[in-house]
C-alpha cells in the first residue's frame, strides 16, 4: 500500500525522530512511503489566530503537493484535522472546494490509518515500563479518533498502562495561545503535569507534536523524571 | 450592574483570577463534580446525540421564524389579558418597567435569577426611582447582600465565595449570628426572604422559555423561588431575550428536559412552571396583572450573521464546565456578566469587540464547549470567526502579529522559503541552545520559554534524514 | 379583558429586516421534525414498571413514597401528615378528596384531634394564603405524574391554590396511580391537546419533584430554601 506521509512542520524540524520512528513503523507493516518535498506548514497556526487569507496560500499548495496521493498519513490528529477542515475553508470556491474535500477523504491520522485502513491492531512492538496517555482535543474532538491509539498501546508488550485522571482536558496548547495568553496556559500545562504524575508513569505518551512539545517543555523545566514519547516511538520500540 | 463588570483589563482580571486559590478550587470541583452528572445524566438517554440534533433544529426553526413566532407570542398573551412591551433598548425596557412600577406606586421588588435583567441593569435602575428590589435565589441574594458582588456562574451565580465569605457577609449586613454551615445560612436567607414575598407589590422574572402557541412561559428552579415571586406580588413583569422561545408545548418539554440535564445532571429539577397570562378571575394567588418584557438590546444584530447559531443558546452553562480555561480564570475575568465559551461568543456581540476583544483568544480552540453543547452551537468555531473578524474587518490585530503572520503566509506556502528557513533555523537558534534545549527564547518565544522549555531545532531535520536515506546512507 | 401590545411592528420589521426578508404574513407550518427522541423514552414499559422507575427516583430526590388503595388513603394520609409532625393542614378544595373518602378525616377526625386544617376557599382571599404560610402542611392532588423524574403536575384554578405546595413545611402529593405517564413529553401533549380544543390551559402549572432544594453555597446541598422542608407521594394503587 502507498502511503504519502504528510510529516508536519514540528516533526520535520523539531522532533526529526518521529518522523524516522513514523517511516520506520509504517514500512514494517507493508507501506510504501512517499515524502514529496514540496509540502510546507499546513496553515494551522495563522488560520488558527484569525489570518484566514494569509493561510489559504499554504493550503493550497499543500492540496497540490497531495493532490496524487493515494492515502495521506501524518503523525500528528491536529494536522491532519487541519487537512479535513480545507473544505471548509474553501467553502463555494469552484476549484479548491472538490479538490480539499479529496484531500480530506484521504487523509488520515497515523494510528486511526493503522487501525481503521491497515487493520491491524498489534504492531509487535515491546516496551517495558509504565505510561500514560494524553489524549489531543483535536484529534478526539475534532478528527473524531478515540478508540485507535488505546487499542495500538493496549498491545504493546511490557507496557504497563495508566489512564490519566481528567484527560479530556485540554493540556493548554492551543497553538498561539500558548504564547498570547501565556498566564492562562501555565496553569493548564501545570494542572496536566500534575496529573501525569499521580499516575507516576515513566512515559507520557500522545499523538500530536504540539502537545507533547508544551507539556514535555514544561515537565522539563520543572526537571520531573517523566520521559515524553509519540505514540510512533513507542510503536517503533521493539 | 450592566452585562461589562468591572474596569481592570483583560490580563489584570485574568491574574487575580488565577490567584483565587479560592475560587478556582471551587470552579474545578464544580466542573468536576457537575460534569460527571452531566455526562451521567445524558449517557443514560442512550441517544444524547439524536436529543441534541433535536435541540438544535427546534432552535434553529424557531430562529429562522423569529418573528412570526414573536407575533403569535404576543397575541396569545394579550388573549389571555396580559400586556406585552417590545423593548429595543436596555433604557427602553427599563422606562417601561418603571412605568409600571410607578403606576401600581410599588416600594418593592421580588426577582428570581434572571440574566436579562442583570444585562439591562434594571436593579439599579429601579433602584434610582426608590424602590427596594430583592433577588430570591439564594446564589444571587448572597451577591446582592455582598454590596452586589458580580455573578461568576450562569447557573451557580456565586460559586467563587465560600461558605465563611457567606457567613461573614450575612453577619455583617443582616446581623446573621450563627455557623458556615450553608443548611443554617440558607434557613437564614429563607426567613427573611419569606417576609420579602409576602409583602412585595411587584414580581420580576426572567423567562427560561416561552410557548409561542399558547402565550405561556416557563420557569425553571430548584428553590422554588421563581413559584413565590409568581404567586403572591400582585404584579409580575417577565422579562425575557428575544430568542427564548419554542412554537408548542412539545418543545418546550424537549428544551426544558435538556436544559436541566445539561445545567445540573438533573432530569427535572424541583420546579418547572409554567404560567399563562395573569390569574384566572377568581384565582386567589397568582398576580392580578402581568406583564412581558421582551428584550433585543442588540441580539436582532446577530441575526442572519455568521454568528446566527449563538442565539441557540438555552443558557445551561454546560460550556462553563466543561471549559479548562475557565476552569482556571473563573467568570469574572471575562468581564461580562456572560462568561465561559458562550460568553467569549456573545459579550463581543452584544458589548462591541473594542470591550471584549481579548475574549476570542481567550481559547484553545479545544471544542470541549462545542462537545456538550446541548443544542449544537459551534462554539469553537464562533470563536474562530471572531479572530478572522477581529483581524480582517475590524483591524484589531497588534502590528507585529499582522507582520509575523504576513510572513508565516509568505514562508509556509512558498516551498523553497520554507525549506530556507527551516535550514537555517538549527543555527539561528544556536545562540539561545544548550542541552539540545531552548530556555531562554529571543522575541515571540519569550512567553514560551518563561514557562517552558523549547526543543532545539533537530540537527538533522526529517527531510534531510528521508533525502539521504532514499540514497541508501542512512537505512535502518 | 385583553391586554395590550407595544412597539411590536417596529420590532419585528427590524427582525425580518436582519434575517433578509420581509415579514411573514402566513402562519408558519411547524415542520415534521427529523428527531423525536423523547418518545421513546420509557414507552415499552408496563404500568407497574413505570411505579418502579417513579419510586427509583424519589429516593435520588429526598422524597418518600407511600403505596396503598382507596380503601387505606385516609389511615395512609393521617399517617403522613402525623410523620410531618400534625397540623396545621391546607389543602384544595376539590371533590376527589370526598369521593377518595377523605372528608371524615378532613372535617371530622383531625379538628376532632384539635390539629388545625383549612380548605382553600377562593371567596376567603388572603386569608387562604395566610393560613397557607403557617401550616405544616400542604396538601394536593397530582393530574399527571411523570415516573421518569419523579414529577407531579399540578393545574391551578380558583379552588387549587398555588401556594399550597410552596408556603407549608411539608408537602403531600396524592398521586393515583392512573396518572403515571412515562415522562414529560407525554404531559405537555395534554396541555396541548386542550389548547387544540378551544380551551385555555391553565394559568399555573407545575412541574414538582420533591421538596425545594439548593446547592448555591459551595454545591453543598440543602433541603427547604424557599418551599417545603420535605416531600410525600401517597401512591394510591386502584385509582
Amino acid at each position: 500500500m502507498k502511503v504519502t506521509l504528510f510529516a508536519t512542520c514540528l516533526v520535520d524540524m523539531f522532533q526529526s525522530d518521529v518522523g524516522k520512528a513514523t517511516v520506520e513503523v509504517l514500512e514494517r507493516l507493508g507501506c510504501e512511503i512517499d515524502f514529496p518535498e514540496s509540502q510546507v506548514c499546513c496553515g494551522q497556526p495563522a488560520y488558527n489566530s484569525g489570518y484566514v487569507k494569509e493561510s489559504k496560500e499554504a493550503m493550497k499548495k499543500m492540496i497540490d503537493t497531495f493532490a496524487d496521493a493515494e492515502y495521506v498519513v501524518s503523525p500528528s490528529g491536529s494536522c491532519a484535522y487541519m487537512f479535513h477542515e480545507y473544505q471548509h475553508v474553501f467553502k463555494g470556491d469552484p476549484i479548491w472546494e472538490p479538490k480539499a474535500r479529496k484531500l480530506a477523504e484521504k487523509t488520515y491520522e497515523l494510528t486511526q490509518f493503522i487501525v481503521d485502513v491497515l487493520k491491524i491492531e498489534d504492531v509487535g512492538a515491546r516496551l517495558e515500563g509504565k505510561a500514560t496517555y494524553h489524549t489531543s482535543c483535536h484529534m478526539t474532538r475534532l478528527l473524531g479518533v478515540q478508540k485507535a491509539p488505546m487499542i495500538l498501546l493496549n498491545h504493546v508488550k511490557g507496557l504497563d498502562f495508566t489512564e490519566l485522571p481528567g484527560k479530556e482536558q485540554c493540556c493548554g496548547f492551543g497553538g498561539t495561545f500558548s504564547v498570547k495568553m501565556a498566564q492562562i496556559s501555565e496553569q493548564m500545562v501545570d494542572e496536566k503535569v500534575q496529573h501525569v504524575e499521580e499516575t507516576e508513569a515513566q512515559y507520557l505518551i500522545g499523538a500530536d507534536a504540539g502537545c507533547l512539545m508544551n507539556i514535555g517543555g514544561r515537565i522539563n523545566r520543572q526537571g520531573k523524571p517523566i520521559k515524553v514519547m509519540h505514540i510512533a516511538e513507542i510503536l517503533n520500540s521493539r | 450592574m450592566a452585562m461589562k463588570i468591572g474596569n481592570e483589563n483583560f490580563s489584570d482580571r485574568v491574574g487575580k483570577g488565577i490567584n483565587n486559590s479560592f475560587m478556582r478550587g471551587a470552579v474545578s470541583g464544580a466542573q468536576d463534580s457537575i460534569g460527571a452528572r452531566r455526562l451521567n445524566a445524558v449517557e443514560e438517554l442512550g441517544n444524547w446525540e439524536e436529543w441534541r440534533s433535536h435541540g438544535e433544529e427546534i432552535r434553529q426553526h424557531v430562529l429562522e421564524n423569529l418573528d412570526y413566532y414573536l407575533e403569535q407570542l404576543s397575541d396569545n398573551i394579550a388573549k389571555r389579558g396580559g400586556h406585552v412591551f417590545f423593548a429595543a433598548t436596555p433604557e427602553e425596557a427599563n422606562d417601561y418597567i418603571r412605568g409600571v412600577i410607578k403606576k401600581k406606586d410599588a416600594k418593592k421588588v421580588v426577582k428570581s435569577k434572571s440574566m436579562v435583567t442583570e444585562e439591562i441593569n434594571l436593579n439599579a435602575s429601579l433602584e434610582e426611582i426608590g424602590c427596594e428590589v430583592i433577588e430570591t435565589d439564594l446564589g444571587e441574594y448572597i451577591l446582592q447582600v455582598d454590596d452586589h458582588d458580580p455573578p461568576s456562574h450562569l447557573v451557580a451565580p456565586a460559586l467563587h465565595k465560600n461558605r465563611e465569605q457567606v457567613r461573614e457577609v450575612f453577619t455583617e449586613k443582616l446581623g446573621y449570628k450563627k455557623s458556615s454551615d450553608p443548611t443554617e445560612l440558607a434557613q437564614h436567607a429563607r426567613e427573611m426572604l419569606r417576609q420579602d414575598y409576602l409583602t412585595a407589590d411587584v414580581g420580576i422574572t426572567g423567562c427560561n422559555f416561552a410557548v409561542a402557541e399558547t402565550g405561556s412561559f416557563a420557569l425553571v428552579t430548584n428553590e422554588g423561588n421563581a413559584d413565590l415571586v409568581t404567586s403572591l406580588p400582585q404584579t409580575q413583569i417577565t422579562v425575557m431575550g428575544m430568542e427564548r422561545l419554542v412554537p408548542t408545548f412539545e418543545e418546550l418539554e424537549v428544551l426544558v428536559s435538556m436544559l436541566t440535564r445539561s445545567a445540573v445532571g438533573q432530569k427535572l429539577p424541583s420546579y418547572v412552571t409554567v404560567l399563562t397570562g395573569p390569574r384566572e378571575e377568581l384565582d386567589v394567588d397568582g398576580p392580578e396583572e402581568f406583564h412581558l418584557v421582551v428584550i433585543d438590546n442588540g441580539r436582532s444584530r446577530i441575526l442572519g450573521t455568521e454568528f446566527q447559531s449563538v442565539l441557540q443558546c438555552i443558557r445551561c452553562a454546560a460550556c462553563l464546565n466543561a471549559c479548562p480555561v475557565y476552569r482556571h480564570v473563573g467568570g469574572h475575568s471575562y468581564g461580562s456578566i456572560y462568561s465561559g465559551p458562550i460568553g467569549a461568543v456573545l459579550s463581543p456581540l452584544l458589548g462591541g469587540y473594542d470591550e471584549y476583544k481579548e475574549l476570542p483568544y481567550a481559547s484553545t480552540l479545544c471544542g470541549a464547549c462545542s462537545e456538550v453543547c446541548p443544542v449544537k452551537i459551534p462554539l469553537h468555531d464562533l470563536l474562530h470567526k471572531h479572530r478572522q473578524v477581529i483581524v480582517e474587518k475590524e483591524g484589531k490585530a497588534p502590528v507585529s502579529e499582522k507582520l509575523l503572520m504576513k510572513a508565516f503566509g509568505l514562508g509556509a506556502a512558498s516551498p523553497k522559503l520554507y525549506k530556507w528557513g527551516s535550514k537555517l533555523a538549527p543555527s539561528a537558534m544556536n545562540p539561545f541552545t544548550s542541552d539540545d534545549k531552548i530556555s531562554k527564547g529571543p522575541g515571540p518565544l519569550k512567553a514560551w520559554t518563561d514557562i517552558r522549555d523549547f526543543p532545539a531545532p533537530s540537527k538533522e531535520r526529517f527531510r534531510d534524514w528521508y533525502k539521504n536515506r532514499d540514497k541508501g546512507g542512512n537505512q535502518s | 379583558m385583553t391586554g395590550t401590545i407595544k412597539n411590536r411592528d417596529a420590532f419585528l420589521n427590524n427582525i425580518a429586516q436582519n434575517l433578509g426578508r420581509n415579514r411573514l404574513s402566513d402562519p408558519v407550518k411547524r415542520p415534521q421534525w427529523k428527531f423525536n427522541p423523547q418518545a421513546k423514552v420509557l414507552s415499552e414499559a408496563t404500568e407497574d414498571e413505570l411505579v418502579e422507575v417513579l419510586k427509583a427516583h424519589c429516593e435520588k430526590i429526598n422524597t418518600t413514597v407511600v403505596t396503598t388503595t382507596k380503601a387505606g388513603l385516609t389511615v395512609a394520609l393521617n399517617e403522613a401528615v402525623t410523620n410531618y409532625g400534625g397540623g396545621p393542614v391546607v389543602t384544595w378544595k376539590d371533590e376527589r378528596f370526598s369521593k377518595w373518602g377523605l372528608t371524615d378525616l378532613f372535617k371530622n377526625e383531625w379538628p376532632n384531634q384539635g390539629l388545625d386544617y383549612h380548605e382553600w376557599d377562593h371567596s376567603a382571599g388572603d386569608k387562604n394564603i395566610q393560613f397557607a404560610e403557617q401550616a405544616n402542611v400542604g396538601i394536593t392532588i397530582s393530574e399527571y405524574t411523570l415516573a421518569e423524574s419523579a414529577t407531579v403536575v399540578l393545574l391551578s384554578n380558583k379552588d387549587r391554590g398555588r401556594t399550597v405546595s410552596f408556603l407549608p413545611k411539608t408537602y403531600i402529593a396524592l398521586v393515583p396511580k392512573s396518572s403515571i405517564v412515562p415522562r414529560m413529553t407525554q404531559a405537555a401533549q395534554k396541555m396541548r391537546e386542550l389548547h387544540l380544543d378551544g380551551k385555555n390551559v391553565p394559568a399555573c402549572i407545575n412541574f414538582i419533584s420533591g421538596p425545594s432544594n439548593s446547592a448555591d453555597i459551595e454545591l453543598q446541598l440543602v433541603v427547604g430554601v424557599h418551599g417545603p422542608f420535605k416531600a410525600t407521594y401517597i401512591i394510591i394503587e386502584d385509582l
